[in-house]
């Protein structure tokens, strides 16, 4: 079963508790964090994919005008509390281990190398496609 | 340079659509296949993913043991991600275009779709340290 692991963050946080506000040591404790997590993921068949997201700052919201080319206006919505930093896809046995995965992922070094303990929002994938086929 | 097209959905965005006439369902999902075939022949698909609904999600953190502790989804949270792409293109032109022909996607024009495009970080290689 595949799931996806949302590292969301609290948007007004961003600025000031984000990893980019972080003394670099924090940050590469951090890192080598997911490097491992990572890893271990892929060591035990589990891993699927990882990406981390640029900011809030860059976010753009696009629909298609009436001609069909895209109208582009500055993110995120104003009604967001929350900010997605990044997700995992994993493929695992039972919910039980993607909530354990989640656990292991929140609790990632953060500043001071103390755990962040993040909340992760944990959904199952219903499609995937890498090929266009669904 | 890699983006990321989200879609998103309200809490009930789910129940409403399984609530679509048969024929606008059949019409939306197969603007889906053909959108990210299209982007596979392209060469410019990444990964494509559809979620569950975020009446599924939960929230998990680890308490102070490492331990799972479990929540439901945030209360306030208005929009939930329904599913993304993940595209390869040559310029942020070209992502907001392919944003803008997702946004496309037949529905009952209750709620217009639009796509939050988001640039994908260079992450921590998987295996090289």
């Amino acid at each position: 079963m595949k799931y996806i692991l949302m590292m969301q963050f609290p948007l007004g946080d961003w600025k000031t508790k984000s990893i980019h506000a972080w003394p670099p040591q924090d940050v590469k404790a951090h890192i080598d964090f997911l490097r491992r997590f990572n890893k271990e993921l892929n060591d035990a068949g589990e891993f699927v994919r990882t990406e981390g997201l640029g900011g809030p700052e860059q976010m753009k919201i696009v629909r298609a005008g009436k001609d069909g080319n895209p109208a582009v206006t500055d993110g995120p919505f104003p009604e967001s509390k929350e900010v997605l930093a990044g997700y995992w896809i994993i493929d695992v046995e039972t919910p039980q281990r993607a909530v354990e995965l989640a656990a292991r992922a929140s609790a990632a070094p953060g500043p001071g190398g103390v755990p962040l303990n993040m909340p992760i929002e944990v959904r199952p994938v219903m499609m995937s496609s890498a090929s266009g086929e669904i | 340079m890699k983006y990321m097209l989200m879609m998103n959905t309200p809490r009930d965005g789910y129940a409403k659509y399984m609530s679509w006439p048969k024929q606008l369902l059949a019409a939306n999902t197969e603007f889906m296949h053909a959108f990210s075939r299209k982007l596979a022949e392209s060469g410019e698909l990444v990964s494509a993913m559809g979620l569950a609904s975020p009446v599924q999600a939960k929230l998990v953190r680890a308490g102070d043991d490492g331990k799972p502790v479990t929540d439901g989804v945030f209360p306030e949270t208005k929009e939930f991600l329904a599913g993304y792409w993940i595209v390869q293109v040559e310029s942020a032109a070209r992502a907001f275009e392919i944003a803008a022909e997702a946004s496309t996607a037949p529905g009952m024009g209750d709620s217009p779709l639009v796509i939050e495009v988001r640039e994908v970080m260079s992450g921590p290689p998987q295996d090289s340290a």
